[in-house]
């Protein structure tokens, strides 16, 4: 079962059930994501994606269904993870050194003092540097050090680019991708910058309102989508229409075709981006996600 | 340097357990300084008062009334001493506060509110192991602390050279002889540590925290004193009241009237004994406890306190539990399971 790297099933997770402002952060959601990817979770801001990692990390309980990680019970496999949260909570107090000695001595068996020194190195840190005078940025890389330091078998990162600078931004993404390709790390991270990850993600996980509205290889979900043009009048029956738009006598359409597409609609493959676009933009639009493994059953999600 | 390059060469996963309680001190070293410093302050302080201020203090006073000890009243040449053994006792009797303070801000409540728990929990260290080793470090810490200086007080206190001060009675002294001057600062740990995690917020838990524990320790020395049994002393009414010297702690007070029931103390007119005739009463009675009833009197109060420090580490866990997910204990929720995994 390892060779899945996180499954849910079912999976929802609700907030403050006395408070009046209860509600669900994440409901219904099924998936299955294979290990060795690179995952994108993409979403709008309060789609859900921040609760969907820390459920994975083992940070809160989901009020239901089921989620395994790496094939174990969410919690037993905490050794085996890495997480870095959206606002890279690190003890101020601590110096860089010492920060990264307490990553040594809370993950005994697992630490890679010379990885983590590695990353920290690459940004020019004194390591003798509290934590509290560093900026956003250095933050970051110490958070990215403190997780890969453990040699997490999943890497769950939060937003874990948003405070970088564009160069920093390249080499730590390249610092994951290498991790990834060198150890098989499984990468889940999430963004609403969607092309941040277009280049380095194999993956999707696209989330809004709480639900699973997209999942699969990312080759795969573009392949079976198109972006067509037509006369405004043209009839786009058989085929699920994610979104169209009219302009004046021009029809164009992002669709998912069930059959052959005739030639004068001029299909063509749609970037990430647009796609992701289009189904945010259509909340109502079909979720049905052909590009994902028969285990998920994303018909049930309704 | 020399721990990081032998973790450096890749192991496989051993059942090494996790060096929780080195991060603890880690990040709680000014915590540390502080409490090493108040516990070497109160033990300097009451070691003085044993030493030369008891003999210095003692000549001095002893000038005033060279004849009769029972003479010699109270006088400003002994405030030394006095000092320097009643702000150790304070210390023992009160520092709880500030220790639940402490729990609830500092070692729980700013790590819920900055997210630096979750920095922990995901380590390789479980929410209840992280738990563990929050509470146990400065557990073991505050015992050490608070034995050393309860032993010393006892040293201090039955080398007491003066009759006028220091009765075993008296609350912070009674607190600093024994047992529950440990169980206090025991207990506003665990209250502290429970508000933070129930508040998650740094001030609100400071607070609480304190409100709570001051609540716990008020009530637990009002309790304890019924809890065993009182003797009771009694005197006729020509004797005028039941005297037992100062060396008791006194409990209720008031007449016995000629039912064997207990009457308070009446307001008389000026003649007394129509009075007591009106009211039935036939005799004085006092309840107290004798110095012998010391031990007792503080294993109830440790119980007390002990039993609510475990019940708000029971709880505390409890809540840890039931908020992330430590494990099978909460995975199995298998009504929804069956049809995803087919």
């Amino acid at each position: 079962m390892t060779d899945t790297a996180l499954e849910a099933a079912a999976l929802g997770k609700r907030f403050g059930r006395l408070r009046r402002s209860a509600g669900w952060a994440l409901r219904d959601c099924s998936f299955a994501l294979p290990a060795g990817r690179v995952c994108a979770v993409v979403g709008p801001n309060g789609a859900g994606k921040s609760t969907l990692l820390a459920l994975a990390a083992g940070l809160l309980a989901p009020t239901e269904g089921t989620l395994s990680v790496l094939g174990e019970p969410v919690g037993q496999a905490r050794a085996r993870v890495g997480f870095v949260a959206q606002d890279k909570p690190l003890y101020p107090q601590l110096t860089v050194a010492e920060t990264l000695r307490m990553g040594g001595d809370l993950n005994p068996g697992r630490w890679d003092a010379r990885a983590a020194e590695r990353i920290v190195a690459g940004g020019d840190l004194d390591p003798k540097a509290r934590v509290r005078s560093l900026s956003g940025g250095q933050r970051t890389r110490v958070a990215l050090a403190l997780a890969l330091g453990k040699r997490p078998e999943l890497l769950l990162l939060d937003e874990p680019m948003a405070d970088l600078d564009p160069l920093a931004r390249h080499e730590l993404m390249g610092v994951l991708m290498s991790q990834a390709a060198q150890h098989g790390t499984t990468i889940v991270m999430s963004s609403h910058v969607v092309a941040e990850l277009e280049d380095s993600c194999d993956h999707l996980l696209l989330i809004g309102g709480g639900r699973v509205r997209l999942a699969g290889e990312i080759d795969a979900l573009l392949e079976t989508h198109a972006r067509v043009s037509a006369a405004a009048d043209t009839d786009l029956a058989p085929h699920t229409v994610v979104e169209s738009r009219t302009t004046g006598r021009q029809l164009t359409a992002l669709i998912r075709p069930a059959a052959p597409l005739p030639a004068d609609w001029r299909p063509g493959t749609p970037s990430l981006e647009e796609l992701v676009l289009s189904y945010l933009r259509n909340p109502e639009a079909q979720t049905t996600a052909p590009g994902t493994p028969a285990k998920s059953p994303e018909e049930s999600a309704v | 340097m020399t721990a990081t390059t032998t973790a450096a060469t890749p192991a496989p996963a051993t059942g090494r357990p996790a060096a929780t309680g080195r991060t603890v001190l880690r990040l709680h070293r000014a915590a540390l300084i502080v409490w090493l410093v108040v516990v070497a302050a109160a033990a300097g302080s009451l070691l003085w008062a044993y030493g030369p201020a008891a003999t210095d203090a003692y000549a001095h006073w002893r000038r005033q009334c060279p004849d009769d000890i029972d003479a010699c009243m109270w006088d400003t040449t002994i405030n030394g001493y006095y000092r320097a053994v009643r702000l150790p006792e304070l210390a023992l009797s009160w520092l709880c506060l500030p220790v639940a303070a402490w729990a609830g801000a500092a070692l729980i409540g700013r790590e819920m509110e900055n997210g630096t728990a979750k920095l922990a929990w995901t380590q390789s260290v479980s929410p209840a192991r992280w738990l563990v080793g929050k509470l146990a470090v400065p557990a073991a810490v505050l015992t050490a602390g608070t034995t050393v200086l309860v032993l010393v007080h006892r040293l201090t206190f039955e080398a007491n050279p003066f009759p006028v001060y220091l009765y075993w009675s008296e609350r912070e002294t009674f607190v600093a002889n024994g047992t529950v001057a440990v169980a206090l600062p025991l207990c506003a740990l665990a209250l502290g540590a429970l508000t933070g995690l129930l508040l998650r917020r740094t001030l609100p838990a400071l607070a609480l925290g304190t409100a709570v524990t001051w609540a716990v320790a008020y009530l637990a020395a009002q309790a304890t004193p019924d809890l065993w049994p009182w003797k009771t002393a009694t005197a006729s009414l020509e004797s005028e009241w039941p005297t037992l010297g100062t060396d008791v702690l006194y409990g209720d007070q008031g007449m016995l009237t000629d039912t064997g029931s207990r009457i308070p103390y009446p307001t008389c007119g000026d003649d007394f004994a129509q009075c007591m005739t009106d009211h039935h009463a036939t005799a004085f009675y006092a309840d107290y406890h004798p110095a012998s009833h010391f031990w007792p009197l503080q294993l109830i109060e440790t119980g007390i306190l002990l039993g609510v420090t475990a019940t708000a580490v029971t709880t505390a866990f409890w809540l840890l539990r039931r908020r992330t997910t430590t494990g099978a204990a909460t995975f199995p929720l298998p009504r929804r399971k069956t049809g995803a995994a087919a």
